[in-house]
C-alpha cells in the first residue's frame, strides 16, 4: 500500500509554525482516512537531518515549512523537490534545512519518488509569540490545497468544501 | 570552506601567503580566519568571531529566577540542556537547595541526550567529512551511507531521549530548579531503555571506526580543565580540575580563571595561569578516563589511543567513546526509574550569589547569578566552552601549521586549519553573548 506523510516542519516561534499550522488544519478533516493509502500527519520540531527518518519508507511526502523569499506574508509556494538545491552547503547543525535534509536523503538513496514541498511566506519568528493572521490564513488554505491535491491524486472526488 | 579565500600573492624575497577564510564552514555561527604568512613565519593568525553579541546576560536581569532555565536554554539549539542544568546548579547553589537523588539522576540521563545528539551531529555533519576527502556530509554520504546512517540513527536516538526527558528536543522546557516540571511515565522509560540498550553495538562500533581513521600526528602542550568527582565520569556536576593539579569548587572558578576581550572577536578569551587551556571531550577524556566502566576502559586499551592524549585530532574519537559511554550509562540509570511523588522540591529563593557548572558537549560550562530577595536576577555571568577554547584554537593553528609544514598550498593549509578548528567543535553563537556593552555617549 502506498506510503504517504505529510510533514509540517517548524519551530514554536511565531510564524514558524507554519508548517505546525498546516498539519494542525488537515488534522481536523478526515482526509488521512479517507486516502486510499497508508497516510499520516506529523509536526517536526526543526529536525535538521533527522528529518530523513520520516522521508524513509515513504513513497510520496509533502513537506510544509515557512519559508523567506520576499513575497508577502502568507503568500504560499509550491515548489518540486528536484529543482531544489541548497543555495549552499550545509554549513552547521543549526542550520541543516529541509532542502539540505533533501539532499542528504537523496545521497544515502532514501529520497521517496514523489516529494511536495510548500512553502508559506512568514514575517516574524519571534520566540512564544502566536503566528500572524497572514500566516494563520495562507494554512488553511494549504490545507484545502493539499487535501484537494491528494485526492485527485488518489483518483478521488475533490471535496474541497469538506477538506477542512 | 564555504567560501573562496583571498590567494597567495608570491613576492620576490620569500613566499608570502595570505588567507582568509570569510565564513568558516561546518562550525555552529559564524566565524572566520586570518592567516597571513611571511617568509615562513606566521605574522598574523586570528579566529575572528564576529557573530553578533546577543546579550542574554542583560536579558536575564531583572528576570525571575524561574525564567532563567527557559531563557538560558535559547542561547543554543545544540546543548540546550548544558545551559540549563549549569543556570539549575547555579541556582540551587544560591538558595541552599540539594536536589534529590531522582532529579540528580533524570538530569545526568538528560545530560546523556544532548551528548549524544550533539557529539554525533559533530561527528558526522561536521567533522568526519574533512578525512574522507569530501566537502560535506551529503558527499560523504555516497561513498560511506551506512557510517551516515548509523550516526544519525544514533543522533536520533540522543534527540529522542531530550524529548522524552525534556519535553521536547530542541529548547527543552522540563527542567526548572529544584527538580522537573514533569516526571516521564515509566513505560516510555522502559521503552526508551530498550532502545538504548539495543543501540549499543552501534556505539560500540562508532568508536572502533573513528578510532581506526588516520589522523594527523600532532602533539603539543596544553592544560586539559574539566569537571571531576569520585564517583563517576563528570557530566552534569563535580569540580573543576586540571592536569596540573588543581581540583575547586565552581565558587573558586574566577579566582583561577580570567576573561578578557580582543579587538578581533565579538566572545571573550579565557586564561587560566596567563595561558590557554583546553575544555571539552579530549580534556574531560584526559582527566577522567579512569572513571569509564571497565568494557569502555578495554576499548580505550584496544584502540592503542593512549590517554592522556595531547593530540586534538583525538578529539573525534573522544566524542565517540563519550557517545557509547552516555548510551549505557542512560540505560544504567533509567534500569529502576520510578515516577515520584513529586518531581521538584520546593523552592525559596533568597538574596544570594549562586555558581553552578556541568560539563557541555563543547565543555565545562559555568554559571554565576547574583538573585535578590524576591528572586529576581540582579546580575549573570555565563562562560561557554568555546570562548575558553579560542585561545587555544589559535595557539593550536600556529603550532599545527608549524608541524604541518607552512610549505604546503593555500588550499591545504586552509583544510588543515579547518580540520584544527573543527576539533573543538566551536559553537560560535554560544561563545558570542559576552561581549561587554559601554556607551559612549557626548554631545
Amino acid at each position: 500500500m502506498t506510503v504517504v506523510r505529510i510533514l509540517g516542519v517548524g519551530s514554536p516561534s511565531g510564524d514558524d509554525q507554519a508548517g505546525w499550522l498546516v498539519v494542525r488544519e488537515l488534522e481536523r478533516t478526515d482526509l488521512t482516512v479517507r486516502l486510499p493509502c497508508r497516510a499520516s500527519l506529523l509536526s517536526l520540531d526543526r529536525p535538521g537531518a533527522q528529518l530523513i527518518e520520516y522521508l524513509e519508507g515513504a513513497d510520496l511526502v509533502v513537506l510544509i515549512d515557512a519559508m523567506r523569499s520576499g513575497a508577502p506574508p502568507g503568500t504560499i509556494s509550491r515548489l518540486d523537490a528536484a529543482q531544489c538545491t541548497p543555495r549552499d552547503r550545509p554549513v552547521s547543525g543549526h542550520e541543516f534545512g529541509v532542502v539540505s535534509a533533501l539532499e542528504l536523503a537523496r545521497a544515502l538513496g532514501g529520497l521517496p519518488a514523489c516529494v511536495l514541498l510548500y512553502g508559506i511566506e512568514i514575517a516574524s519568528v519571534k520566540p512564544a509569540s502566536q503566528p500572524s493572521e497572514a500566516v494563520l490564513a495562507a494554512a488553511t488554505h494549504l490545507a484545502q490545497i493539499i487535501a484537494r491535491e491528494l485526492a485527485q491524486r488518489f483518483g478521488m472526488s475533490a471535496r474541497p468544501d469538506a477538506a477542512v | 570552506m564555504g567560501d573562496t579565500p583571498e590567494g597567495a600573492l608570491e613576492s620576490g624575497k620569500g613566499r608570502s601567503v595570505r588567507i582568509d577564510v570569510p565564513a568558516l564552514a561546518r562550525v555552529e555561527g559564524e566565524g572566520a580566519l586570518h592567516l597571513h604568512i611571511r617568509d615562513k613565519e606566521i605574522e598574523r593568525l586570528e579566529l575572528q568571531i564576529y557573530e553578533p553579541p546577543r546579550l542574554f546576560e542583560k536579558a536575564l536581569e531583572g528576570r525571575s529566577f524561574e525564567d532563567v532555565p527557559e531563557m538560558v536554554a535559547r542561547i543554543c539549539g545544540i546543548c540546550p540542556v548544558a545551559y540549563q542544568i549549569s543556570a539549575v546548579n547555579a541556582l540551587e547553589n544560591a538558595f541552599g537547595i540539594e536536589a534529590d537523588p531522582w532529579v540528580q539522576t533524570l538530569r545526568r540521563v538528560l545530560y546523556c541526550g544532548e551528548w549524544i545528539q550533539s557529539h554525533c551531529l559533530h561527528i558526522h555533519l561536521l567533522a568526519a567529512p574533512d578525512f574522507f576527502g569530501c566537502d560535506s556530509v551529503i558527499a560523504m554520504s555516497r561513498e560511506h551511507p551506512e557510517v551516515v546512517r548509523r550516526g544519525l540513527r544514533l543522533q536520533g536516538l540522543g534527540n529522542d531521549l531530550m524529548r522524552l526527558l525534556g519535553g521536547r528536543s530542541v529548547h527543552p522546557v522540563n527542567v526548572r530548579v529544584g527538580g522537573f516540571h514533569h516526571a516521564p511515565p515509566v513505560n516510555e522509560i522502559a521503552r526508551m531503555r530498550e532502545r538504548l540498550t539495543a543501540a549499543l553495538p552501534e556505539s560500540e562500533a562508532l568508536v572502533r571506526w573513528t578510532s581506526q581513521i588516520g589522523m594527523p600526528e600532532d602533539r603539543q602542550d596544553f592544560i586539559s580543565v574539566a569537571l571531576r568527582n569520585d564517583r563517576e565520569y563528570p557530566i552534569h556536576q563535580g569540580q573543576i580540575a586540571s592536569n596540573d593539579g588543581l581540583a575547586i569548587d565552581p565558587e573558586q572558578f574566577e579566582h583561577h580563571f580570567t576573561e578578557y576581550q580582543l579587538a578581533h572577536s565579538t566572545a571573550l578569551f579565557s586564561r587560566y595561569k596567563d595561558g590557554a587551556y583546553l575544555v571539552g571531550p579530549l580534556a574531560r577524556l584526559n582527566l577522567n578516563h579512569d572513571r569509564l566502566p571497565a568494557p569502555l576502559a578495554q576499548m580505550l586499551q584496544n584502540s592503542g589511543i593512549r590517554l592522556p592524549s595531547a593530540n586534538m585530532f583525538h578529539s573525534m574519537f573522544a566524542r565517540a567513546i563519550e557517545v557509547h559511554y552516555a548510551i549505557g550509562e542512560a540505560a544504567r540509570l533509567l534500569e529502576h526509574y520510578a515516577v515520584p511523588r513529586a518531581p521538584a522540591v520546593v523552592v525559596t529563593p533568597r538574596a544570594a550569589v549562586g555558581y553552578g557548572c556541568s560539563e557541555a558537549p563543547r565543555g565545562l560550562l559555568w554559571h554565576r547569578y547574583c538573585i535578590d530577595s524576591q528572586g529576581r536576577i540582579v546580575q549573570a555571568r555565563i562562560v561557554p566552552p568555546t570562548s575558553q577554547n579560542q585561545a587555544r584554537i589559535e595557539e593550536d593553528l600556529r603550532l599545527s601549521l608549524q608541524a604541518f609544514g607552512l610549505e604546503h598550498g593555500d588550499d591545504e593549509l586552509r583544510l588543515h586549519c579547518e580540520k584544527v578548528i573543527r576539533n573543538y567543535d566551536p559553537c560560535i553563537s554560544c561563545a558570542s553573548h559576552f561581549l561587554r556593552l559601554s556607551t559612549d555617549r557626548r554631545s
